[in-house]
């Protein structure tokens, strides 16, 4: 297994020292690779397909230009998600914040009011919609912690190598997340039975 | 309790089978005896659950990307920038039209009109301008200090010509019989002083017109006007008739009126 792996990051290395020599089909067989992975993380970040393809585009580009700062020994997926995260990051900032507070203002009202009139079997539709929110909620690193553990299903190590920190506080971090949105799900968990 | 506590921080981790397995069985053995602990996994499942059901919208979302097409979508995206394909095949199509023969006159029709705008533009521009310091003085450039003081000479000048003229005119003009009266009375006295004092102001100025005529009209006038004050009490009719005469025959009044216009139309 131990081998495989390492004949897997081998491989790995060789397509992106070929993508530091401009290899173009090098480059194309990473994209492969990676493009489903990047676009599960930026689509649970973003929840919305065009920018998640946005996302996994701009990834590859700012692959192509930084190739040469990858350094062998490194683990290249975590590296390509660390770049992926940066992007989905800084594109929440610029265009989905304002958006989804306009959203939040527009639809509390609508919410709330489905929460009191509405029987205990809603349409699922709203609990997604509540829960969508309660995860913009969250801090922005507790946010991508859940993400990258729940629909990415990463393992806390490889969070703390693409979020470069510690272990541990990925551990906390994800506990704190859950606590959370336990929380801010509290008022409508009756709807699950 | 304690038990409860170091319990409950691992339960997410174990929910998301990230313990160890010796942590595990910590758990587990802990959620048999603790009913308050089985509950808070129940409810974080609940979360677990609700999260769950927003996967189904990212594996729609998954099935309807074109995963064959994207790479190289991405592959041409990155290696061969549309808009800068664009925009070097614009200059590539645009170079040869612009180097048609045709051109050619255009070219240097452009070129002679740059080259005459550029030397009109030197040659009105050439004098600096009044600059402003930082503590709001105002540096004016010599030229332009010189051109002044010489337009002030030449108007001051005009004004000492034009009066002396009028003087001149109304002493010629009084009869015979009253002109001793005449140089004897206040007002035409007071004016011949007032011109011998202005023509001392100007006296300096005079020097910077460089017109040889108009300095040498004014020093007549000015020793005509100087011996008139002095003597006039002295002076008999007969001898004031002969002046008269004299400055008839010397045209003086001529000469000022050409000095005169000369000097206008020398206007700076």
């Amino acid at each position: 297994m131990h081998t495989q792996e390492k004949t897997q990051q081998d491989d790995i290395m060789s397509l992106v020292k070929g993508v530091k020599k401009g290899d173009r089909e090098a480059f194309m067989i990473l994209t492969q690779l990676y493009q489903r992975k990047i676009f599960q993380l930026a689509y649970s970040y973003l929840h919305n397909k065009e920018d998640a393809l946005d996302i996994v585009q701009e990834t590859f580009l700012r692959f192509h230009q930084k190739a040469h700062l990858f350094h062998e020994g490194k683990n290249f997926q975590n590296w390509l998600l660390q770049m992926a995260k940066n992007i989905c990051i800084d594109y929440y900032r610029k265009h989905r914040k304002r958006d989804n507070e306009l959203r939040r203002e527009e639809n509390i009202e609508e919410v709330h009011h489905t929460s009191h009139t509405s029987s205990r079997h809603d349409h699922p539709s709203d609990l997604k919609e509540i829960f969508s929110r309660c995860l913009e909620k969250l801090s922005e690193k507790q946010r991508m912690i859940f993400v990258m553990k729940h629909y990415n299903h990463l393992h806390y190590s490889e969070i703390a190598q693409i979020l470069d920190i510690a272990l541990g506080t990925v551990k906390s971090l994800h506990f704190k997340a859950v606590r959370n949105l336990r929380t801010h799900m509290s008022p409508y968990m009756g709807r699950m039975g | 309790m304690k038990d409860c506590k170091k319990t409950n921080r691992n339960l997410v981790a174990f929910l998301y089978d990230e313990l160890s397995d010796r942590e595990k069985k910590q758990v587990a053995a802990h959620l048999e005896t603790c009913q308050k602990c089985v509950e808070e996994v129940r409810q974080l499942e609940k979360v677990q659950e609700v999260a769950d059901s927003l996967n189904a919208d990212m594996e729609k979302a998954l099935a309807t990307v074109d995963w064959e097409n994207l790479p190289s979508q991405i592959v041409d995206g990155v290696f061969d920038p549309k808009p800068a394909r664009i925009r070097r095949s614009r200059r590539d199509g645009l170079r040869p039209f612009l180097l048609q023969p045709r051109f050619r006159l255009a070219y240097i029709g452009l070129l002679l009109g740059i080259v005459v705008g550029a030397v009109v533009t030197f040659l009105i521009f050439r004098s600096p301008p009044l600059q402003v310091t930082a503590e709001g003085k105002i540096i004016v450039p010599q030229g332009f200090y010189d051109k002044m003081e010489l337009e002030m000479a030449r108007r001051e000048t005009i004004d000492y010509l034009d009066r002396s003229e009028y003087l001149l005119l109304d002493f010629i003009q009084s009869s015979p019989e009253n002109s001793v009266e005449f140089w004897q009375s206040d007002y035409a006295s007071r004016r011949a002083i007032d011109l011998l004092s202005k023509k001392k102001y100007i006296d300096p100025q005079l020097d910077k017109i460089k017109l040889a005529k108009a300095k040498a009209i004014c020093d007549q006038i000015e020793l005509l006007f100087f011996e008139l004050i002095r003597i006039s009490d002295e002076l008999s009719a007969e001898e004031l008739k002969k002046i008269k005469r004299l400055i008839e025959e010397r045209q003086l009044l001529l000469k000022i009126k050409l000095v005169r216009r000369e000097l206008q139309k020398s206007e700076a």
